[in-house]
């Protein structure tokens, strides 16, 4: 008898070495490990096979609002200085004023400040008067009395600023909030 | 391309379909893949252990793996190598667990054994399936990957770690000991 004869028998009688399958607990056990694996359906599996470009994309979008908004910013401030030029540094000149005046009122505690929740709103910078005025201007560029109006309502904002600040300070002196902007207005 | 493996027991031919739905995490779908190939899967592993416990234990483990990986796999057509080689793989680490070591040749002392009179010599199933059985582990798992999964000396090497000749010696060393042992059955 050949070698071979070994090779040949196992390739004729192949079948005759299968057993039957595993027992079905295998398959139970293989499954309760599979959903315990999978975290919750299609939108996992579209995750987990696409994290990086769900991440890409999620970076791309707060990128684009971020670029969005800062060119609304910058377009704001350019059409303010196309359409008036000294007006957009009398801007830059009250903004900087008014936002130090409301930063040292803000310090004070509400029971000091005595304001409520409308009128504090209508103490800060861009408020309803503000929007409407500069809507008002950038359809009206030319228009001088629109101008006037912007700086008008500047100023007085900043006088009425400074007359809270004083009633403030006189129910409250400088020291007891330790404020050194206050004491160098 | 269609793929058309089956086993004994549960003839249901894997498709592109069924392997494109288990990509997308489909369990319904692994069970059919599961179905298809669990006994002819099975069937390895017990003859690399010669334990149904373990065997089904790396049978699992080895689902586990295709399941998890079954996206990477480029070409459907290719599923059942792919899948053979991942429960060879696990059977291959079981047996290094259990510390089984595929040694070169001119390392293994083997008992050379007086030629076999083979006059009147009858093969089974039963015998040679004993004799493979009782054949030292590193014997055993050479002669299975040679003559069952019908790897190559050379894949066998790469598998095992060892040189292509000293797969081809103990497979030989391996088929004479069980020629003996049948042989003394008769």
């Amino acid at each position: 008898m050949s070698d071979n004869n070994l090779e040949d028998f196992i390739r004729q009688h192949r079948a005759g070495f299968e057993e039957e399958g595993p027992r079905p607990r295998v398959w139970k056990e293989l499954e309760r490990q599979l959903k315990a694996s999978q975290p919750s359906g299609k939108v996992a599996y579209l995750l987990k096979r696409h994290w990086l470009k769900a991440a890409a994309v999620l970076v791309l979008v707060v990128n684009s609002v971020m670029l969005y908004q800062f060119l609304q910013f910058k377009k704001q401030q350019q059409d303010l200085a196309r359409i008036s030029p000294e007006l957009q540094e009398a801007q830059v000149y009250y903004s900087a004023q008014i936002t130090q005046r409301l930063e040292d009122i803000r310090k004070y505690p509400p029971e000091v400040l005595g304001l409520d929740s409308a009128a504090r709103k209508e103490l800060e910078l861009r408020n309803e008067t503000f929007q409407l005025l500069e809507k008002e201007l950038q359809q009206n560029p030319g228009n001088e009395r629109i101008r006037s109006a912007m700086i008008r309502y500047y100023q007085m904002k900043l006088d009425l600023l400074d007359k809270i600040l004083e009633e403030l300070r006189a129910k409250q002196p400088p020291s007891k909030t330790l404020n050194n902007h206050e004491r160098e207005i | 391309m269609q793929e058309a493996f089956t086993n004994n027991l549960n003839p249901t031919p894997v498709t592109d379909q069924l392997v494109a739905r288990c990509k997308k995490g489909d369990v319904r779908a692994f069970r059919e893949l599961y179905d298809a190939y669990s006994t002819a899967m099975y069937n390895i592993c017990l003859r690399m252990t010669g334990n149904v416990t373990d065997a089904e234990d790396i049978l699992q483990e080895a689902f586990i793996q295709v399941y998890n990986n079954i996206g990477r796999l480029a070409q459907a057509g290719s599923v059942t190598a792919w899948i053979k080689r991942i429960v060879v793989n696990q059977c291959l680490s079981h047996l290094r667990r259990k510390k089984v070591y595929f040694e070169e040749v001119e390392q293994v002392e083997v008992e050379e054994e007086d030629a076999v009179d083979e006059e009147g010599f009858t093969w089974t199933v039963s015998a040679v399936r004993d004799a493979i059985q009782a054949l030292p582990s590193g014997y055993k798992t050479v002669l299975n990957l040679y003559l069952f999964e019908e790897y190559s000396h050379k894949e066998i090497a790469g598998m095992l770690d060892i040189s292509e000749s000293t797969v081809k010696t103990q497979y030989m060393r391996a088929k004479e000991r069980v020629r003996q042992m049948v042989k003394r059955q008769n």
